[in-house]
């Protein structure tokens, strides 16, 4: 007659779901972003910024896009797009642009920021990710910088389309404003570099016209127009 | 085949149809029982044996798997040289051997190198600029392997793996992780990822079978950092900024958890890597997450000591 004899059960699984409840965060994506984190710290953002999102309907569902958005000097509108449409889309949202240092690079880097580099970036477009990068800062919250073609030639190599994201905030007030557009036709084909600094001369443009339309107040004095947009 | 990889991918070896006679070389004996293969007990600076062993077995694929990490089984200055002894020794007779069609040799993603503005997750195409002791290592195996294959004419095919952690591989991060308080980078805790030896057996055993010319990055899927990691396995973090690693890393040497500099240095600068490549080139990817290999990592019994029964004197 055979005996059900129970063996030892090895307590990888338990363990493993034990912990995963009660440990604060468990793991990192594979680029070092921690969802468990950016959750926990939502809060603390939306205390900071009250993002209104519009024009979601220009991202990809799943493929990979550059969003390009414009940049007043410390308004740290990398940070607050992604943030915003990583809550709106439901999917990890990363952005160009952490110093390859500790503290601030590590923190950044949990948060889904990337090294400033054309191959880091192309390898995230490569695996589908929506990347945030900024145009560079200008003193003025509505007028777009110029934007880095060497960056802008990741996503072209890649294939993944260029999307420009009119951003505004205030440094006084928590609201601001992320408004994805369309992404960018460029109206030549180019088989070269060309293409590159063509289509990040076009997103420029596109971005000036996104904040022009935009709206708010001109009054030529930094300080009185940020005042006026709390 | 002695060591715990080796034995792993001859078991699996063994299983496969396609595979005719298999013939294995090492230090040490393997560590499961293998029914079909040969298997040779040669140092590896017996270069003279190893030559006739291997081309008397003519092989048609050469796995190299003879790649000692620093203080896993022996010291930083004897695995550079049982390496360089090994690969010099069975890449250079296997170029001898008229059957040869293809070279597959172990490396490891710590080629790369950890750099200032180097790259978050290298992926196969960008420059090997190896940082430690360990990175050199296997870019020389590269070398040796890469310029052998372009001389006779047959693919040389590499796998770069992550750390490899398993119940039975000898893995100085697995011992630095298992200690009982567990040294970290508090400023910086970048993450890493590893991959789980049966899952990097069976890349070898795909990268033989189809003839892999090029290098792939054999990686589990997610990434963990250090406190993360300690956490899930119950440790005591003890936080460190920069200095005072140095006294650390000799106390845990003492301790039997020596840090090479190659660990040193994913602690403070993480090792992740791009394995994308590895579905496309090898038909096979790692099955076990990251996280779940170091839950595994902590789910093996520390030594069980079994008291001796006591006979009952009448």
């Amino acid at each position: 007659m055979a005996q059900l004899i129970e063996l030892p059960r090895r307590p990888a699984a338990a363990v493993a779901a034990t912990t995963e409840s009660l440990i604060i965060t468990g793991a990192v994506d594979e680029w070092g972003r921690d969802a468990h984190l950016n959750k926990i710290l939502s809060p603390l953002l939306r205390l900071r910024w009250d993002v209104s999102v519009g024009g979601l309907q220009h991202l990809p569902a799943r493929a990979g896009a550059l969003l390009v958005t414009n940049e007043r000097r410390l308004s740290l509108s990398p940070l607050y797009v992604s943030w915003a449409l990583a809550r709106a889309t439901n999917r990890p949202v990363r952005f160009v642009g952490r110093p390859d240092s500790a503290p601030l690079g590590a923190a950044l880097r949990r948060f889904g920021a990337l090294l400033s580099d054309p191959d880091e970036v192309r390898g995230a477009l490569r695996h589908g990710e929506l990347v945030v990068m900024a145009a560079r800062a200008t003193s003025h919250p509505r007028h777009a910088g110029p934007v880095d073609h060497e960056l802008i030639g990741a996503a072209i190599t890649t294939g993944v389309a260029v999307i420009p994201v009119a951003s505004m905030s205030s440094v006084m007030g928590r609201a601001a404003r992320a408004e994805v557009g369309a992404a960018i036709r460029p109206r030549r084909k180019r088989r070269g570099p060309l293409a590159d600094l063509e289509v990040a001369e076009a997103v420029q443009r596109h971005l000036q016209k996104m904040l022009d339309e935009l709206g708010g107040v001109h009054t030529g004095m930094a300080p009185i127009d940020w005042l006026a947009e709390g | 085949m002695g060591g715990e990889l080796g034995s792993l991918v001859a078991s699996l070896l063994e299983a496969e149809a396609w595979v005719g006679q298999l013939c294995g070389i090492d230090v040490d004996p393997p560590r499961r029982r293998l029914r079909k293969a040969e298997f040779h007990r040669i140092e590896p600076s017996d270069r003279e044996r190893i030559v006739d062993v291997v081309t008397a077995f003519d092989p048609h694929v050469l796995i190299h798997l003879a790649v000692w990490e620093p203080h896993a089984r022996a010291g930083t200055n004897h695995a550079r040289q049982f390496t360089d002894q090994a690969t010099t020794s069975i890449v250079g007779a296997a170029a001898e051997c008229r059957s040869l069609e293809s070279i597959v040799v172990r490396s490891g993603i710590e080629i790369y190198g950890r750099r200032k503005q180097s790259l978050t997750r290298p992926d196969e195409s960008v420059a090997a600029h190896p940082t430690s002791d360990f990175g050199q290592m296997v870019q020389r195996v590269e070398a040796v392997a890469g310029a052998a294959g372009a001389r006779v004419g047959v693919a040389v095919g590499s796998l770069r793996l992550a750390p490899v952690l398993g119940p039975h591989v000898p893995s100085p991060l697995g011992r630095l992780l298992r200690q009982p308080a567990v040294p970290f980078s508090v400023l910086a805790d970048p993450p890493f990822t590893v991959v789980e030896d049966a899952d990097a057996a069976r890349a070898f055993v795909a990268a033989a079978q189809r003839r892999l010319d090029r290098p792939v990055n054999v990686v589990a899927p997610g990434a963990i950092t250090g406190l993360q990691a300690l956490l899930r396995g119950r440790r005591l973090p003890l936080p460190m900024i920069g200095p005072e690693w140095a006294l650390t890393r000799r106390l845990s040497h003492v301790l039997g958890a020596p840090i090479p500099d190659h660990v040193l240095e994913l602690m403070h600068r993480g090792r992740l890597a791009d394995g994308s490549l590895a579905l496309e080139a090898l038909g096979v990817t790692p099955l076990v997450s990251t996280a779940a290999v170091i839950d595994r990592l902590y789910a093996w019994p520390s030594v069980v000591r079994v008291p001796k029964a006591i006979k009952a004197v009448a």
